[in-house]
């Protein structure tokens, strides 16, 4: 388990992290999620080592983390973190050395790793000369070719297209599920909330949400029911709590607190009519954030 | 597995060299540097401004005794003489006139001729004048009965010994002085952008990131300046061998003796000023964002370096042991250049060398130490510039 605990840290007069938390499990994916400017990438700095709390502690299944242990870690960048004018092979053995490798270890894992990204014939093209897709991919072979235990990502997703999102989530589902201790960083919420299973959402330096992805939506008060039903709408007076978010035609969306079963509101519909269609639509991440933000922003202010 | 601190700034440092070796720019600055070197060489030579002859134009052999005297001459004054044997004192007049020879004698002792172009033509006259007058000398203090051993003796009465009041004791010593801070200038100049640029673009590629979740900043810092100085180090010496094997093999008489002694200092001047300069380099170079912020942020480091050598060139050469070259001399940023100038102009006391290394080498220590803080705190602060007031600030 990877924890930061109370995390504080201040740029100058301006705090960037106030007091944050981060857990991460391993074969858990975990988002380290938030808007840009939040204090992601301080936060992952100040767990990596490259910059040394204000406030804090760094612990690793217990243990304050040392830097042979984070050795063992593997850590790519939100820009790409390559060298431009060296050859693709020679820069994942680089960073293979600079892990401990020795040199033929290093290559040979260069070799299996640039052929399972799929850059296996550009070896010898220099960095500068690969598309954004293809950069992003060798960073990821570097950062992985010493087989690293726990994996930090800032930005893993930002610019990619489509098909390369479902390449890299599928690698880190590989890797995750092989017991690896992953946490990547990502501002596009609504993007990786099918990809995470624990999340820590991050503003203004503050933790406003974390916990597992399915119980964080499915406990939200802002669940919302969907039906397809025709007539009067008099059935509604037997649940007080629930408001009509929208009631186009005979499509009526219904904003659910906590508390009210969703079934029950369903069976009330039933009993009036017939219901042509139904679902129960749980808020995105983007929703939830905006929800915890707003709430995090007005008790900072009282 | 657990990376020792040399080898892991090995390295940095080899990655840097690979880097160099295999960049077109390093490349061509190195090839345009060995082709100075050459031209250095061969130039002058082409010019024929090297060796001096003269030619003294003679009826018939020329004689033993005179040839003598003028070879030693020759040797002491680093010319060579010619003999144009003639068959008769019209052509030695006509050789003379025209340009053929640049003396001509004709008999000897104190019935010789000497037939010049020109009244007070230059030294070559003067000199087989001298031989004439020495050798009818020594016939008259055979005649006398001296032995010649005592003649000998008197021939080799030491000559007084010069005191120059002219700025420096040995003008080709105070030469090498002038070669050695311009190719120290020039190394420090190279290694300190070479330096600043990859600082920069590590930063500006978020790869300095990487690798100091990795690496610690003195191992990533002393690397990157092992790596890049190596470099420059080729460099120089791209341009300075070729001169170098000419002078030594030839056993030129441009490069006095005691050559040796200066170019080595200079070498250790060379790790002083990169050690003084090259942490500072690297510190101004991790405060900027994107690469092409570079040029402006080490422009003090820039205004350093060429002020010094500028003080070296022109007061320092003039005047090398003034208050100001002195103190010149002394001060850590600029002793690097100044210092090794005023040293081959001769003249300067062994305890300020001593003193001025000392000094240089513990600011070398405390700039590196500095340079260390700013690096660390400058080089993960992204997105916009940062002022060496916020780097400095005590957290």
């Amino acid at each position: 388990m990877l924890e930061a605990l109370d995390v504080r840290h201040r740029f100058g007069e301006r705090v960037v992290l106030d007091g944050v938390d981060l857990r991460v499990a391993p074969g858990v994916l975990t988002g380290l999620l938030g808007p840009n400017g939040a204090g992601k990438t301080t936060l992952m700095r100040l767990v990596l080592g490259v910059i040394d709390p204000d406030y804090g502690r760094i612990l690793f299944d217990g243990a304050p983390v040392t830097g042979a242990e984070r050795q063992r870690w593997g850590y790519m960048p939100q820009e790409r973190g390559l060298y431009p004018a060296m050859k693709a092979g020679d820069q994942v053995i680089h960073f293979g050395r600079l892990h401990g490798l020795s040199k033929a270890e290093a290559t040979r894992r260069a070799r299996e790793l640039l052929d399972e990204v799929g850059l296996g014939d550009r070896w010898d093209d220099r960095s500068d000369r690969l598309s954004g897709g293809m950069q992003q991919r060798l960073q990821l072979a570097a950062s992985l070719v010493h087989d690293p235990r726990v994996i930090i990502l800032d930005e893993p997703f930002a610019g990619l297209d489509p098909v390369a999102v479902a390449e890299l989530a599928s690698t880190l589902k590989d890797r995750v599920a092989g017991g690896s201790t992953i946490v990547f960083s990502s501002h596009q919420l609504d993007l990786v909330q099918d990809l995470c299973e624990t999340i820590v959402m991050l503003d203004l330096g503050r933790t406003v949400l974390s916990g597992t992805v399915a119980e964080l939506r499915a406990s939200s008060g802002t669940r919302q029911l969907r039906l397809t039903v025709h007539g009067d709408r008099g059935w509604l007076g037997a649940f007080p709590d629930v408001t009509i978010a929208s009631d186009h035609s005979d499509e009526l969306r219904l904003a659910l607190p906590t508390g009210v079963d969703p079934l029950a509101v369903l069976d009330a519909a039933r009993a009036a009519g017939p219901v042509s269609d139904f679902g129960l639509d749980l808020p995105t991440l983007s929703e939830l954030f905006l929800v915890a933000a707003g709430r995090a922003s007005e008790a900072a202010a009282s | 597995m657990t990376l020792s601190w040399w080898a892991g700034t090995r390295l940095v440092a080899a990655r840097a060299m690979a880097e160099g070796f295999a960049g077109k720019g390093w490349r061509i600055v190195t090839g345009l540097m060995l082709l100075g070197g050459i031209a250095a060489v061969v130039i002058p030579r082409l010019l024929g401004s090297g060796d001096t002859t003269y030619t003294l134009a003679v009826v018939g052999p020329a004689k033993p005794a005179l040839v003598a005297q003028l070879a030693a001459s020759a040797r002491a004054g680093d010319f060579t003489v010619e003999y144009k044997a003639l068959a008769d004192e019209g052509a030695v007049a006509r050789a003379v006139r025209d340009g053929k020879a640049d003396a001509g004698l004709v008999g000897e002792g104190a019935s010789a001729r000497l037939y010049v172009p020109t009244l007070g033509v230059g030294v070559f006259p003067a000199l087989v004048s001298g031989a004439v007058q020495a050798n009818v000398t020594v016939d008259a203090l055979i005649a006398s009965g001296l032995t010649p051993t005592q003649i000998s003796a008197l021939q080799d009465l030491p000559a007084p010994k010069q005191v120059v009041l002219g700025p420096a004791d040995d003008p080709r010593r105070a030469g090498v002085g002038f070669g050695v801070g311009l190719v120290l200038y020039l190394a420090l100049i190279l290694a300190g952008s070479g330096i600043a640029t990859t600082v920069a673009t590590e930063k500006s590629t978020r790869i300095s990131e990487v690798l100091l979740a990795v690496l610690r900043p003195t191992q990533l810092l002393v690397g990157t300046v092992l790596g890049v100085g190596l470099l420059a180090l080729i460099q120089i010496s791209a341009a300075a061998i070729p001169v170098a094997v000419s002078l030594f093999a030839s056993h030129s008489s441009a490069l006095p003796s005691d050559a040796a002694p200066d170019v080595a200092l200079g070498v250790v001047w060379f790790v002083l000023g990169l050690s003084v300069y090259a942490f500072v380099f690297a510190g101004l170079a991790a405060l900027v964002d994107k690469i092409t912020e570079v040029s402006s942020a080490i422009l003090p480091a820039n205004a350093l370096l060429i002020g010094s050598y500028l003080i070296a060139v022109t007061v320092v050469v003039s005047s090398p042991n003034g208050w100001f070259s002195v103190a010149a001399s002394m001060f850590p940023m600029s002793a690097p250049m100044v210092m090794p100038m005023r040293w081959a102009s001769g003249g300067v006391p062994g305890w300020q060398l001593v003193v001025s290394m000392l000094l240089t080498a513990g600011a070398a220590v405390l700039l590196a130490r500095l340079a260390s803080v700013i690096y660390k705190r400058g080089v993960v602060r992204t997105g916009q510039r940062v002022s060496l007031r916020d780097v400095l600030r005590p957290t």
